[in-house]
């Protein structure tokens, strides 16, 4: 028993002698690894770009720490934002990236938010998530006239209550007026897409940024065909496509898709940490991510897999989110009611 | 056609293609041994290297890679009776206790022989897919994608082995664990205990280890001696199984086309295919009694499925941009950084579209898995001599891998609970003869079938159930569920008039009593159901159809079950399968389990409080010095080999994110990584 035991505390020793090796003073970030958590499956638009972010931003942080990507699924990405609120520990070394229309939940109260969206540390956002609704050729919705016109609801492919897909397509339903089915359940853009080529759905809505670069060669040949978007200025690559609030008739039409739709597309594609991370970090990480969208290299590889990039830095995403928590309770009640019900 | 096979011959023939692909094996290889290394993880790191190569160079490393992860996995799964893989799962039911019986050699040579056949009808199967897989896989819907997923339910019936009802119950409760997590339609918690690690469900790979590894592990502490027994096996077995593969030829080629085409299907992989061919192995035997104990068909269906599955998630990868693993998501990324956008223009001849480059997936899955293949011959005897050293070196090295393997699929920690948990579960139901592999299927097939139903009735109303598609695989679910149900009543019609078959109780000598630990169990069961279903009041429509759908019917058959084995109509007890065939008595067996459960709760408590590295580090020295009380120097070098691996190989170099143990978070010590 006692040769067991002098045994047992000379390996204890060694042990503890060898990891002090390990330790030492040098930046934080270095030798370290840094995990994106996507909320939503791999070859989506977010997961594009994690990867493509984790890939250039280490060169931009001190001690060019690693970087990798990691799927946590569910929900709409309700999983992952939990997760990052209450599991992930608030060392700088998780960074969430998940659908900030989540946020609404939190605004109204949703089953199933664990999360305070105004607590979250911001590090940017990649690109403003404003929705292109699309539709196959041989639906027949080839244009907004058509849609209008058309005798029968037209069936939509959704995710999850509360994901930017959903969001958009009942805002155009009740704002708009749209003869519209949304049928939801669908686990990321590329099962949104099977569906709608497969005849599935008539059509389907997500941000146009994705969209271009994943469904391009059917956009391309015109077999999928965008039908309105979701934007105060047309984009530049869709010059003719109607705009949603051009559709409006009344004000409430108007203040529900420019506060959904519109105002929503800032913070919808948000890179956070969890509440309580370090100042120093968050800076270092913020600054990291503001130089790593402005690297030239990035911008090539970005564009050359038809990826948007359009900064939105971390202090202007903590105001669009601060802003969401202020508005009036009026618009809350009805935006609540449009999206959750 | 003839000549993009060619030219994606020729594109990989290249010096620099090649060369990756043989680093890829090399990597592959090892990937695929070691549980708890796979996917996500590997992937990740591999990815700033692809980013660099061109599209052919860049698959020839990561098709080469993945196409011989499954070979190499089903390698550990016969061994030590660990899926090296989530995906070689199934081949541990049979080609374990094949290794316990001293037939190491035969089941590797059936299970490389029919990967290779396996991994060559895939590749097959994509190229001829080709040209057709886009109007085919179009015409399918989620109506049909759901008629699929309960296609594959039914392979339950035949997983059931003896007890058809056992069977049902078990694959049931698959399918009601299925449940547990945020329900994906409109995210409310179920069955989560407030716990976020479960609402993305429980774990494939925690069970599996805990229902397949951790009842061996309980075994080889029992028995002390090596993994076979002492049974050595004659010379030949490797070629035996081999021809095991030509003599099952047919199987073989069914459960490899059940691989590929399953495969199609977004949202099922090689962790559901390799059970729908280990099921159709089962099916398709006219002995089914031999499964579970060593049956060589139970080797080859899983063997030749999971390799023919790459070539299936190929195609819809490729015709859709539709990943179905990581891996292919990566591809993906691989695909979209080159400007080769997957869909319609891979499946065009140059120079207009990519047929070319889709053909060397072809070429790349068939060429490295024939030097695999070729490779783990040469050193097959050496793999076998694993099954021969002495059982307390080899427990400290298959615990360490049971929980490494349990964390690194999703790096939590909780899952280190669930493996114990349903490792404890496992035991008891192995002991008890309650059959494991349908709940394993109804657990993988179930969130599938739930949301896809949930879309059909969403945009077709009712009117899904009258589609064409749907009404030919009801017809085949029809034929397949009740061709056994014939079979057994056939059989049962031969044997009337021969004298009955003692039940298993009476033979074991277990006194049959009214109340024992079997009737015990299944109370537990029905307890554990009755108290889900009454938590399930709280849940919407949505939310509860699924849950009540299964849940109520499965509550009939446990009670029937519990009717059953009270009128003592059924056996109850179960087979004593540690005391089998060995003079222990009953209490050193019961001494030694509990042991052995003993020695897995201080692994954890040890991980929990000093972190993964050290923890293990710790037990495996305990393990070996005080358990087993081997020598200073073979404990020490075994110790200081765990911790180079736990610590160096998986913290420092592959950056698992192991959480710190608790004695350094209360001394605030710095993190280790």
């Amino acid at each position: 028993m006692h040769k067991t035991l002098v045994s047992i505390a000379a390996v204890l020793v060694g042990i503890t002698s060898f990891s002090g090796i390990a330790l030492g003073a040098a930046p934080f970030f270095e030798g370290k690894v840094i995990r994106i958590i996507v909320g939503l499956p791999a070859g989506g638009g977010y997961d594009a770009y994690a990867r493509l972010i984790a890939r250039h931003m280490p060169k931009h942080i001190p001690g060019n720490p690693t970087l990798i990507v990691e799927n946590m699924t569910g929900a709409g990405s309700l999983i992952s934002a939990n997760h990052l609120f209450r599991v992930a520990k608030p060392d700088g070394l998780t960074i969430g990236h998940f659908i900030g229309n989540l946020f609404f939940n939190q605004l109204m109260k949703q089953q199933g938010v664990e999360f305070d969206a105004q607590k979250f540390e911001f590090i940017g956002a990649s690109a403003k998530e404003e929705a292109v609704f699309a539709f196959s050729k041989k639906s027949g919705i080839t244009s907004l006239e058509k849609w209008m016109a058309s005798k029968t609801t037209v069936k939509m492919a959704g995710q999850a209550p509360g994901a930017a897909p959903d969001n958009a397509i009942r805002i155009a339903k009740t704002a708009l007026g749209l003869p519209i089915q949304l049928v939801s359940g669908y686990k990321g853009t590329s099962e949104q897409r099977l569906a709608v080529e497969s005849g599935e759905v008539a059509g389907t809505s997500y941000a146009w940024a994705s969209m271009r670069a994943t469904w391009r060669k059917s956009l391309e040949s015109g077999d999928v065909v965008a039908v309105l978007q979701a934007v105060p200025k047309p984009f530049a690559d869709l010059p003719k496509v109607p705009l949603a609030m051009s559709l409006a008739r009344t004000e409430e039409a108007r203040q529900l898709i420019d506060v959904g739709l519109h105002k929503s597309g800032e913070f919808s594609r948000p890179f956070a940490l969890p509440p309580g991370t370090p100042q120093e970090r968050v800076q270092a990480l913020a600054k990291a991510f503001q130089d790593t969208l402005r690297d030239k290299e990035f911008l090539e590889e970005a564009d050359r897999a038809r990826l948007d990039i359009d900064l939105v830095t971390g202090e202007e995403l903590k105001k669009a989110v601060a802003g969401l928590f202020s508005l009036e309770p009026v618009v809350v009640a009805k935006l609540q009611e449009v999206l959750f019900r | 056609m003839a000549q993009a096979l060619v030219f994606g011959l020729t594109q990989i023939a290249s010096g620099t293609a090649f060369g990756l692909m043989l680093l890829g094996i090399a990597i592959g290889f090892f990937v695929g041994i070691l549980p708890g290394l796979g996917g996500p993880t590997t992937l990740a790191l591999m990815l700033p290297f692809i980013v660099k190569m061109n599209p052919v160079e860049a698959f020839c490393f990561l098709l080469g890679m993945t196409a011989v992860v499954n070979t190499t996995g089903d390698i550990t799964s016969i061994l030590v009776g660990v899926p090296g893989e989530p995906t070689a799962a199934a081949t541990v039911v049979d080609g374990h206790p094949m290794a316990k019986k001293g037939e190491a050699g035969r089941a590797l040579g059936a299970v490389l022989m029919s990967s290779l056949v396996g991994a060559i009808f895939g590749a097959l199967a994509l190229a001829s897919a080709i040209p057709v897989v886009r109007p085919l896989v179009l015409t399918f819907g989620s109506p049909e994608f759901f008629m699929l997923a309960v296609l594959g339910i039914t392979f339950v019936a035949s997983l059931s082995g003896q007890d058809f009802l056992r069977g049902l119950i078990s694959g049931g409760l698959g399918l009601f664990l299925a449940t547990v997590g945020l329900d994906p339609m409109s995210g409310i918690q179920r069955y989560t205990f407030g716990q976020t690690f479960l609402w993305d469900g429980i774990g494939l790979v925690p069970i599996t280890l805990g229902f397949f590894a951790i009842p061996e592990v309980v075994d080889l502490a029992v028995q002390r001696s090596t993994i076979a027994g002492g049974r050595v096996e004659k010379l030949g077995g490797v070629m035996d199984g081999v021809k095991d593969t030509f003599r099952h030829w047919w199987m073989v080629i069914r459960c490899s086309a059940i691989g590929a085409y399953a495969a199609v299907i977004p949202g099922i992989g090689g962790a559901t295919t390799q059970w729908l061919a280990y099921a159709h192995a089962v099916q398709s035997s006219r002995d089914r009694e031999r499964f579970g104990k060593g049956a060589v068909e139970g080797v080859l269906g899983p063997g030749a499925a999971n390799n023919s599955t790459l070539g299936g998630s190929l195609i819809t990868t490729i015709a859709f941009g539709i990943p179905a693993s990581i891996t292919m998501a990566i591809l993906l990324g691989a695909f979209l950084i080159h400007g080769v956008v997957p869909g319609p223009d891979m499946l065009i001849p140059e120079p207009q579209g990519h047929l070319g480059l889709t053909f060397s997936f072809v070429w790349i899955t068939v060429i490295s898995n024939i030097i695999t293949v070729g490779l783990c011959f040469l050193f097959l005897k050496q793999l076998i001599r694993v099954t021969q050293i002495r059982g307390s070196l080899l427990l400290p090295l298959i615990i360490m891998l049971i929980f490494l393997g349990a964390f690194a699929e999703k790096n939590t920690f909780e899952d280190l609970v669930l493996v114990l948990m349903f490792g404890g579960l496992g035991w008891i139901l192995q002991r008890l003869n309650w059959p494991r592999p349908p709940l394993i299927l109804g657990l993988v097939l179930g969130p599938l079938a739930e949301s896809r139903l949930f879309l059909s009735t969403d945009n077709y109303g009712a009117a899904w159930l009258a589609r064409p598609g749907v009404l030919a695989i009801g017809v085949l679910t029809l034929v397949g569920g009740f061709y056994p149900l014939l079979q057994r009543w056939q059989a049962r019609r031969r044997q009337k008039g021969q004298p009955s078959v003692p039940n298993a109780a009476s033979t074991n000598g277990a006194e049959p009593s009214p109340l024992n630990w079997g009737i015990l169990f299944t109370l537990l069961i029905l307890a554990g159901l009755v108290w889900a279903l009454w938590e399930s009041r709280r849940f919407n429509f949505r939310a509860g159809l699924f849950p009540w759908a299964i849940g109520f019917p499965v509550l009939g058959l446990v009670i029937t079950q519990c009717l059953m084995e009270l009128t003592g109509k059924v056996s109850n007890a179960g087979g004593d399968v540690a005391v089998e065939g060995s003079e222990l008595s009953r209490n050193v067996v019961n001494r030694r389990t509990a042991g052995i459960f003993a020695w897995m709760a201080g692994y954890f408590v040890a991980i929990w409080l000093f972190g993964f590295s050290t923890g293990v580090t710790l037990c495996t020295f305990a393990l070996l010095k005080i358990g087993a009380h081997e020598k200073w120097s073979l404990s020490l070098l075994l110790t200081a080999a765990t911790w180079a691996f736990t610590y160096g190989f998986f913290g420092r170099l592959l950056h698992i994110p192991f959480p710190d143990g608790h004695v350094s978070l209360w001394l605030n010590l710095p993190s280790f990584f």
